[in-house]
């Protein structure tokens, strides 16, 4: 069984959400607005307690090796996703140690409803998996990630933190006695972080092409009119199924993400070095880096819906990395079950080993009824080549920075 | 219910009586010889007869009065013109409701075989003093109403009506929208066939209610009219993923006064002529800006014009209706939703002629076979958007119905029809139903 299903209520309520989350945006007072279109207005600046945020995010000296924040994965010169294309990043205290996982963009990231089931499907949460209820518990993990900033404790990052050339502002916001508590100390540092990225406008800027569009501002080249036309058409991209490209129902400007969870079939990426273990599965939802769902074996192979804001400038693709390019990530979801060879392994005997990243007994979890899935060897592929290069146009409308 | 109660009956041919009387009153009987009395009473013989010849002619036009301006396409047997008191001929506090239970069975899907309590109404009104008075409806549809079930509750009138004298009224607070034969007479007992009809329903989305201010006025010689401030629609409401919209355009974005965005309002005005017994022709044209000032939203003027007439020649009962809708300046917003299944039409259009005739009429029982071929479009043309991105409009949708109306008791009615659909892609069906009012 997928894991998606999809429902009106569903619909309904997470755009709610996103809405319920976009007015908290507002309230928090933002910082300076850029060219915001359409999206929560910016205030006059955001809280010390943001500010302070910022910095920690930023500060390299948080880390084992000296060299990784926040912000070596979350660039924001690169909408927040990794600057170096490569499937995982590499950390750890002599930067040697794999990842597992591609590094998501953190743009849009605090309009993320609470991890939860609706109608039996999950919904939402932080990290690929939603296992991190909050901002704050998202933060927490790459601190002392093996292989990412690699401290040992808590209390590591918090005597970094009282060496900090911040300390005195982290004092003055938390008391002059917050390092006598490291852990309190580490709680706190996490919570400026998470007010900093639902504060900041950088983190929500809604200053794409798209965005000067559905304000009526900017007018689509024919190409990008008509990727978006693919893009939202059921019948052939059916895109916006999953990635919503419409305003909300009161207006709010589209997340492009429904936040449900799917099981694509993405193939093994062989550049991840934890695959060279053929024993080793990234499941997604149900493990190996979340636990509490790990006897839901029908989630086996889920990772949640990313947006698709800022796309054409956060590559690579996927939960695993295993596509450089829109064009191979958009070939692979049309072709995927009409030419399954172009992105599977072969076995010994010649065949095709479709859905090679999951155990043999979670192939059946994989989405093979919507659009452009539901197709089958001979078929035609949703998408012609030449719609592909239509809908990468559409995609690139969606990057942030726009200049009218 | 409530336009009933606003109708005031035409003046009684008083002199005619005062003459009876005053005659009578001055007769010197002491001194009047029975020759002389005879005479009188002769005379009087002939004024009471031709009282009583007035009197029926007054009464025919004032039945036909109230049948033609209410739109009562189907006269309920023994119909009483106000709402039934239940709480005091003293206390100014009216109850009055109606209902609706349907079953429908589509002839090629019978698993697709629905049977619900459409509707479920009670209103209220109160009599403040002689000039004004209250008048509410609460509606429930679809028997339950949870986030599990189908139903819906919905305040589908609320308003004030304040006369300012016999000829003209006001209302303020929310009201239905003069427009069409339906909307204003929505009861079952009000109309032929188990549902109502599809061009009253997808380009007119009875049941249609605004919130404002509504003048209402009538002539001597039987013009009614209205002239109205209201809310309107909300284009920021239309759902490009979602069927609702080609089911009905207008139903998909009307606001029913739920926290309705009411930055840009609407004007309604109509007309409504029954000067002649029998027969009543009129027309409505509603427009507004439906943008609400919202972004991404310009000048888009939602325009509803009808033209409908009923004749009541002896048992037969015609009726017929014509309504086109516009939105205008639907390109960039299309623009916007181009690829999904539902884009905004630029223009939609019903039309329908009716026919029904008495054919049993005993006691408070009538039955009534009828026919009725409507044709719909609800997408009749889009605005160009860029070549091959422009939507296909859509088909023309005929449907005819053809059924009886068996009223029994007072404002009771059982009906069962039969639906041919074409151009729809559903599939006839056979309906049956129960209605009331009172």
């Amino acid at each position: 069984m997928s894991a998606r299903t999809r429902s009106p209520l569903r619909a309904v309520t997470l755009l709610l959400s996103a809405g319920f989350a976009l007015s908290v945006l507002s309230a928090c007072g933002g910082g300076a607005g850029g060219g915001n279109v359409g999206g929560p207005v910016a205030g006059a600046g955001i809280s010390s307690l943001a500010q302070l945020g910022e910095k920690i995010f930023h500060d390299p000296s948080l880390s084992a090796s000296g060299t990784v924040s926040c912000a070596t994965c979350h660039d924001p010169d690169h909408a927040l996703a990794s600057a170096i294309n490569e499937p995982v990043p590499v950390g750890g205290a002599d930067l040697d140690v794999p990842g597992f996982r591609n590094a998501p963009s953190l743009r849009y990231v605090a309009q993320t409803p609470t991890f939860g089931f609706d109608d039996g499907a999950p919904l939402g949460g932080f990290d690929r998996d939603g296992r991190a209820a909050s901002l704050a518990e998202q933060a927490s993990r790459p601190f002392l990630a093996e292989h990412e900033m690699a401290n040992t404790a808590a209390s590591d990052v918090s005597d970094k933190l009282s060496k900090a050339t911040y300390a005195a502002d982290f004092k003055t916001i938390f008391g002059n006695d917050v390092f006598d508590q490291p852990e309190v100390a580490f709680d706190r540092a996490l919570t400026a972080i998470a007010r900093y990225e639902a504060e900041d406008p950088d983190f929500a800027p809604f200053e794409s092409k798209y965005d000067y569009f559905l304000a009526g501002k900017a007018l689509l080249t024919a190409a990008e009119q008509r990727g978006l036309a693919l893009f939202n058409d059921p019948l052939k991209g059916n895109c916006a199924a999953c990635h919503p490209s419409g305003r909300g129902p009161n207006g709010e400007p589209p997340l492009f993400t429904d936040f449900s969870y799917d099981n694509l079939g993405v193939p093994r990426n062989a550049a991840i070095p934890a695959n060279d273990d053929p024993t080793y599965f990234d499941l997604g939802l149900c493990g190996p880096f979340r636990d509490d769902l790990a006897t839901a074996r029908d989630l086996c192979g889920a990772f949640k819906v990313p947006t698709l804001r800022n796309i054409a400038v956060t590559a690579p693709y996927f939960h695993n990395g295993r596509f450089a390019t829109l064009v191979q990530a958009l070939g692979f979801y049309v072709r995927r079950d009409t030419n399954p060879e172009e992105w599977y392994s072969i076995d010994v005997g010649g065949a095709v080993h479709k859905f090679d990243d999951l155990p043999l007994q979670y192939a059946a979890n994989v989405n093979v009824t919507e659009v452009p899935y539901n197709r089958k060897v001979g078929d035609q592929p949703a998408l012609t080549p030449a719609d592909i290069d239509d809908v990468v146009a559409f995609l690139q409308t969606l990057t942030d920075g726009f200049q009218l | 219910m409530q336009l009933i109660a606003t109708i005031r009956a035409p003046s009684l041919p008083r002199s005619a009586l005062t003459f009876a009387i005053g005659a009578l009153m001055s007769l010197p009987a002491s001194a009047a010889t029975q020759q002389e009395l005879e005479a009188q009473l002769a005379g009087l013989a002939g004024e009471v007869a031709t009282l009583k010849s007035e009197l029926a002619r007054v009464s025919q036009e004032q039945k036909n009065s109230m049948t033609a301006l209410a739109a009562v396409p189907v006269q309920v047997i023994g119909e009483t013109a106000t709402p039934a008191s239940s709480a005091g001929a003293d206390s100014g506090l009216d109850f009055f409701g109606y209902g609706q239970v349907d079953y429908a069975r589509p002839k090629d899907n019978p698993s697709d075989t629905t049977a619900t309590v459409s509707r479920f109404v009670v209103g209220m009104s109160n009599q403040f003093d002689e000039k004004t008075r209250l008048v509410s409806e609460l509606e429930i549809e679809n028997a339950v109403s949870s986030a599990d079930d189908p139903g819906e509750v919905e305040v589908e009138q609320l308003y004030i009506e304040r006369s300012f004298d016999d000829r003209l009224f006001g209302k303020v607070g929310l009201f239905l929208i003069p427009s069409g034969l339906l909307n204003e007479n929505h009861e079952p007992t009000r109309f032929y066939g188990v549902f109502r009809n599809r061009v009253e329903t997808a380009i007119i989305p009875t049941t249609w209610r605004e919130g404002g201010m509504l003048l209402q006025g009538s002539t001597d010689f039987g013009l009614r009219w209205d002239a109205g401030l209201t809310t309107g629609f909300d284009l920021s409401k239309w759902d490009p993923t979602s069927p609702e919209g080609k089911e009905s355009p207008l139903g998909s974005i009307h606001q029913e006064m739920a926290l309705a965005k009411a930055s840009d309002m609407s004007g309604v005005f109509a007309l409504n002529y029954t000067g002649i017994p029998g027969l009543r022709i009129g027309a409505s044209i509603f427009s507004g800006d439906a943008a609400q000032g919202q972004l991404g939203f310009d000048d888009n003027v939602v325009t509803l014009w009808e033209a409908h007439g009923t004749w009541t020649p002896g048992r037969f009962e015609f009726a017929a209706l014509y309504a086109n809708g516009h939105i205008s300046n639907t390109s960039k917003v299309n623009l916007t939703f181009i690829g999904n299944p539902t884009l905004i039409p630029e223009s939609f259009y019903g039309w329908y002629g009716q026919a029904a005739y008495n054919l049993l009429d005993w006691d408070e029982n009538s039955l009534r076979p009828f026919v009725r071929f409507e044709r719909l479009n609800t997408a009749s043309n889009y605005s160009d958007l860029s070549p091959g991105l422009t939507p296909e409009n859509g088909p023309d949708q005929d449907i005819i119905t053809s059924g009886v109306n068996f009223l029994f008791a007072q404002g009771v009615v059982l009906k069962a029809d039969y639906q041919h659909f074409h151009g729809t892609g559903g599939s006839d069906q056979i309906n049956f139903g129960m209605g009331y009012q009172f």
